[in-house]
């Protein structure tokens, strides 16, 4: 045994790393520059008569950065019941033989829960040397404390451990057999891992066939299995032939783990032997396993056998299968039973791989009937350049199949041939045509990566389209954007009939980029009809709103649109954008809309926010707010409270934050119960109240519920 | 690169409105059909999982509520300390069923040993999380659980081991995995079509470390009301004080490092990991720096802690970058994608509010297949780890690393003792 002093300096110098318990065997390098301060104030608390709470605090530290000077104190507290965890968390945590000595020299005098604590505490640091203690511990007479001392001696795992469970094992009862079969596996395992796989087997082995719970005994065949390997084949064959459902289970869970191999053909050949339902459930498991065997078998479950069986496969192929399964999952897909055809379907989208994609080609130009809009169906999903045969397609008798084609154009068209799909836009065969004509040309136009030659091709036969046409052709560009859509799109809106004004206006209202803006300026002054007219402004104060714009040219924006609105609606909404983006320009804008009685409380709330906002105190800015009737005052929140009768919230800190030093408060959010954090008495009339002062004055002020914060003066 | 979606959510909108699909490529939650499990119609007692509940409180009733809408469900038995919560589950259960034979109980250990019960709902508040679903699977029971699934890295492996040995589903709270959009977004970045992975964002939704502490003593409740002992469980004792009720903020991650990146990042980095193929955690953590915590994974990949420069697309935002594009998805059901060609013709569809329905039901035909659900332990136990190291790196305000192989730090033993804590006595996981 190490001593202290030594041990310490070993540690430092990290040669005796395997005596560390859950640390890295490498040296410890990161350490905190107090963490010499933290570890000895703790000690100090721990030494001292500080109340329990704080000792508790201290035990923490000192899991962190505790050392060995610190056990003696921490163990004092195992006897303690309010402490006793406390302390075992930083003597779990703390390295070194001190910490084992004091849990060891512990479970030798407590009892009852603090013993099970701290034999609990001995398994997690896998002390060896406590074997005495806990093969004397494994007899107690506390089923409890037994138990503890049984799973404490599995994670010790040593050949005298093992010993001392595997004599435990044909004897204990109760709860003791399930704590000794636990222990036991996890010796195992622990071998396993240790590479002794013949010695794991035979304890796994002998916990199956120990008179201990079932749950054990399945833990155990699983361990027994994978041990195995290879050689594990019969034994989870077994399994699945169990009548029993809970082994039928783990048999499942347990042929998803195994290695590739043998297990495979085994699994594969038992499928005939299992009753349907569960050759079904074998088949989801060999699905997970994704090996060449398992592929195998369930293309050729999928082809024949029960419905149940085929349904398994089919649904699982998806996912597992490759172009091999493609042959039988077409053939499911156009099988009369729905649930086969709905399975199979499924299964063939998510089909990955290129050959898929490569067998997939290879079959259209033979398909006919209903395999070829699946065909088609898939060319369209998978994006396969399969252009020629979609286009000839497009001309079928079959309405299937032409929606089909049309669908996969949309998805697989370059702009070269984009022109075939404008074509049947312009000129369909039927409504249904249209329809789908329609769907496939946006498809295919959102997805161009040269949308200047996609709206070319767009554009081209806009102005001898029929109607209907020009308004999808105009729908697409919208879609499309970029230079020439818009300057089409313009031109529709200025110079279009009715019809094409209406889309065209739309469009421009919504449009995606700012440089839509000058466009919808000029149509704001342009159009005569109002309803145009008043789409092509909004549009042009949403991109000032919404858009991500220097602030000189959103000022600019703000201003231009004012100039250019028509209706007091018009003006609040450039007095929002103002209040948004608030600088000197915007201030000045609202300071003039200030004047328009209308909109006199929008362009004051506007001012107010601004003012507030301006990063520096601008004499102009206070000039400006005083046209509004805003002056400059000295206020202070003292108290501010949002609700009804006593059910009160304080949101003084919310009404603080955003006021200044104006009267008037404008607080960002759409109502007072979302930007106070929520509906303080719902259903009830509810009140801002607020105690302020005004230049030393004081007065309060109860403003209704989404109402204008101005504070009189006092 | 084509062009990029400068106007997210319009844009988007537009795509998804126009993404021409045929409904056979529509990206839709996936379950396995009720066909494939002979649930046509009316459900066989044989076929139907029987259900218990563990510490269901508001979350957990909101779970419990898309439980109860599969129909090879029965709930027969609720287990809480607080007995306001037995009695209202109890309520719900009965009136659901037509009768009163929903059971109750004040101890966990005492519903796990009901044979009859094949699937346990545990929704206590995190500090239970791993000690109740270790218990449940010892047990034999399967497993749905709230996230955060874990107080620290040691219990995370500890969970994983526990569920892989004793061969019980399990089934995190990420409900996330099981939508669409969000399912969709992994799939671009896991498949390559975002081409060679750069980084991986995720919103931690706060990044400052907290700990539940002791507070001053209050006059404790009876038993009965509140088993102030089993509310406590693995937790270190402390005297009763009712602020550390709210279980599910109490002993969130745990010693001092608790919260931070834990409670979002269970959610957001799940998703990250998933995008890259749930691969093991990253291998170096460092400090926030300009309110970003960077983590690096083993091949490069960074793993991307940010509060701001989020796309708004609701709670629980991630980003994937790839050298070909990028996608950004959030809980309004909506993504955003660096270009539309990476839609592929294909439909995402849309669903808002982040419903556990698909995620539940994808549970519940994992216990019938034993197969793998889209939140199992493997990839929880990844994605916690990622967070408990992150925290680590924020606690200790210093840069760690973090190797995979001995699932330790490096070089560093105060990060190593954060890996872990103490149970209180006598539990054992």
């Amino acid at each position: 045994m190490l001593n202290a002093s030594l041990f310490r300096r070993l540690a430092l110098a990290a040669t005796v790393t395997a005596l560390l318990v859950s640390v890295p065997t490498r040296s410890i390098h990161a350490q905190s520059p107090d963490a010499g301060d933290k570890a000895k104030a703790a000690l100090a608390v721990l030494r001292s008569d500080a109340a329990e709470a704080d000792k508790a605090l201290a035990c923490k530290q000192l899991a962190i950065y505790g050392s060995a000077d610190a056990v003696p104190e921490l163990a004092k507290l195992l006897d303690n019941e309010r402490l006793h965890s406390w302390a075992r968390t930083g003597l779990e945590a703390i390295p070194g033989p001190e910490a084992d000595a004091a849990l060891r020299s512990a479970a030798a005098t407590l009892s009852g829960n603090l013993l099970v604590g701290t034999l609990n505490t001995i398994g997690v640091r896998k002390d060896a040397g406590a074997l005495q203690i806990l093969t004397q511990r494994l007899g107690d007479r506390d089923p409890e404390v037994a138990s503890a001392a049984a799973v404490a001696l599995g994670h010790v795992g040593t050949l005298p451990a093992i010993s001392a469970l595997k004599a435990a094992l044909p004897r204990a009862n109760g709860a003791l057999q399930s704590a000794v079969a636990e222990g036991c596996i996890l010796a195992a395992e622990g071998l396993l891992a240790a590479g002794k796989t013949t010695d794991a087997i035979a304890l796994f082995d002998e916990v199956r066939k120990a008179p201990v719970p079932a749950q054990r005994k399945l833990e155990a065949t699983r361990g027994a299995i994978l041990a195995r390997g290879d050689d594990g084949a019969a034994l989870l064959v077994e399994q699945l032939q169990s009548p029993e459902q809970s082994v039928f289970r783990l048999g499942l869970s347990t042929a998803r783990e195994v290695k590739p191999g043998k297990c495979d053909t085994a699994l594969v050949a038992e499928l005939s032997k299992l009753p349907a339902n569960r050759a079904a459930l074998l088949l989801r498991a060999l699905a997970d396993r994704k090996s060449p065997a398992a592929v195998e078998a369930l293309v050729a479950a999928a082809a024949k056998g029960s419905k149940e069986t085929r349904l398994a496969a089919l649904e699982s192929l998806g996912a597992a299968g490759n172009a091999s399964a493609l042959a039988v999952l077409l053939e499911g897909a156009v099988d009369a039973d729905a649930d086969l055809a709905k399975a199979a379907t499924g299964s063939i989208s998510s089909l990955s791989g290129a050959e898929v994609d490569a067998e997939i080609k290879k079959r259209l130009p033979a398909a006919s009937g209903k395999l070829l809009p699946m065909l088609l169906e898939l060319v369209g999903q998978r994006r396969i350049d399969a252009i020629p045969p979609a286009l000839a397609a497009v001309d079928s008798a079959d309405p299937a199949t032409r929606a089909a084609a049309l669908a996969a154009l949309g998805n697989i068209v370059d702009v070269e041939r984009l022109p075939v799909l404008v074509a049947q836009v312009v000129k369909p065969r039927d409504d249904a045509d249209a329809a789908n004509a329609k769907k496939a040309l946006l498809t295919a136009a959102i997805r161009m990566p040269d949308r200047e030659a996609c709206a070319a091709a767009v554009t081209g036969p806009l102005a001898t389209a029929p109607a209907p046409a020009k308004q999808v052709l105009l729908e697409t560009l919208g879609q499309v954007g970029g230079t020439k859509a818009l300057a089409a799109v313009a031109a529709a809106a200025k110079n279009g009939d009715d019809a094409q004004k209406d889309v065209a206006s739309r469009l421009l209202g919504e449009w995606m980029t700012a440089d839509a803006a000058p466009v919808l300026l000029d149509l704001s002054k342009s159009l005569a009809e109002d309803k145009y007219r008043g789409r092509a402004i909004r549009g042009f104060i949403r991109i000032a709103r919404q858009f991500k714009l220097e602030q000189a040219e959103r000022s600019k924006m703000a201003v231009a649109a004012f100039a250019a609105t028509k209706t007091p609606a018009e003006r609040k909404l450039v007095l929002e954008v103002a209040r948004r983006y608030p600088d000197i320009e915007m201030l000045k804008l609202a300071a003039k809309a200030g004047a328009e009685e209308e909109i006199k409380p929008e362009a004051r709330i506007a001012a107010a926010a601004i003012v507030k906002k301006l990063p520096e105190e601008s004499a102009e800015a206070y000039a400006l707010a005083k046209g509004l009737g805003l002056e400059k005052v000295k206020l202070e929140i003292v108290k501010a409270t949002f609700g009804a009768g006593d059910r009160q919230k304080d949101v003084t800190d919310v009404v603080r934050k955003n006021a200044g030093s104006l009267a008037l408060i404008f607080i960002p959010g759409d109502n007072f119960n979302k930007v106070f954090g929520g509906d303080p008495a719902p259903g009830a009339e509810k009140h801002l109240t607020i105690d302020y002062t005004i230049d030393g004055k004081a007065g309060t002020a109860k403003i209704g519920e989404n109402g204008t914060i101005l504070l009189p003066t006092p | 690169m084509a062009r990029s979606v400068t106007r997210p959510g319009a844009s988007r909108r537009r795509f998804l409105k126009t993404g021409l699909s045929l409904s056979a490529a529509a990206i839709a939650p996936t379950v396995i059909p009720g066909s494939a499990l002979g649930l046509d119609g009316t459900i066989p007692p044989s076929e139907r999982v029987v259900l218990g509940g563990i510490g269901i409180g508001n979350r957990g009733t909101y779970d419990l509520g898309c439980f109860l809408e599969q129909n090879d469900v029965q709930f027969t038995a609720i287990c809480d300390v607080k007995e306001n919560r037995r009695v209202g589950i109890k309520k719900m259960a009965d009136e659901k069923y037509g009768n009163e034979s929903c059971a109750m109980y004040q101890d966990f250990r005492e519903l796990l040993d009901r044979s009859d019960i094949d699937a346990v709902l545990i929704a206590t508040g995190p500090n239970w999380h791993t000690t109740a679903s270790v218990y449940a699977a010892k047990a034999g029971k399967d497993i749905y659980c709230e996230k955060p699934c874990s107080k620290n890295i040691d219990q995370s492996l500890l969970l994983r081991d526990t569920i892989r040995r004793t061969g019980r589903v399990f089934q995190a709270g990420t409900q996330r995995r099981n939508l669409p959009h969000f399912a969709f977004a992994c799939e671009l970045a896991r498949t390559g079509r975002l081409g060679k992975m750069k980084r991986v964002f995720a919103h931690p939704a706060g990044m400052t470390a907290s700990t539940s502490g002791w507070l001053p003593a209050e006059n404790e409740p009876p038993k009965e009301v509140i088993d102030w002992n089993m509310y406590l469980g693995p937790a270190a004792w402390r005297p009763f004080n009712a602020k550390l009720l709210d279980g599910f903020n109490f002993e969130k991650g745990g010693g001092l490092v608790g919260g931070g990146v834990l409670e979002w990042g269970s959610h957001c980095v799940d998703l990250c990991q998933w995008a890259v193929n749930d691969c093991p955690p990253p291998v170096a953590y460092a400090p926030p720096v300009d309110g970003q915590i960077v983590c690096t994974y083993d091949d490069g990949v960074e793993l991307i802690f940010r509060e701001k420069d989020w796309i708004p697309l609701g709670s629980c935002p991630v980003r994937f970058e790839g050298e070909d594009g990028w996608v950004e998805a959030g809980d309004s059901g909506k993504l955003v994608l660096s270009s539309p060609e990476l839609l592929a013709g294909r439909t995402v569809e849309e669903i808002g509010g982040y419903p556990a329905t698909f995620h539940v039901r994808d549970f519940l035909d994992c216990v019938k297949t034993r197969g793998k659900p889209k939140g199992n332990a493997d990839a929880a136990c990844n994605a916690h780890i990622a967070c408990h190291a992150a925290n680590v790196a924020l606690f200790l305000g210093r840069p760690v690393k973090f190797d995979n192989a001995t699932n330790a730090f490096v070089d560093d033993v105060e990060a190593n003792r954060l890996r872990s804590e103490a149970l209180r006595e006598p539990w054992r996981i």
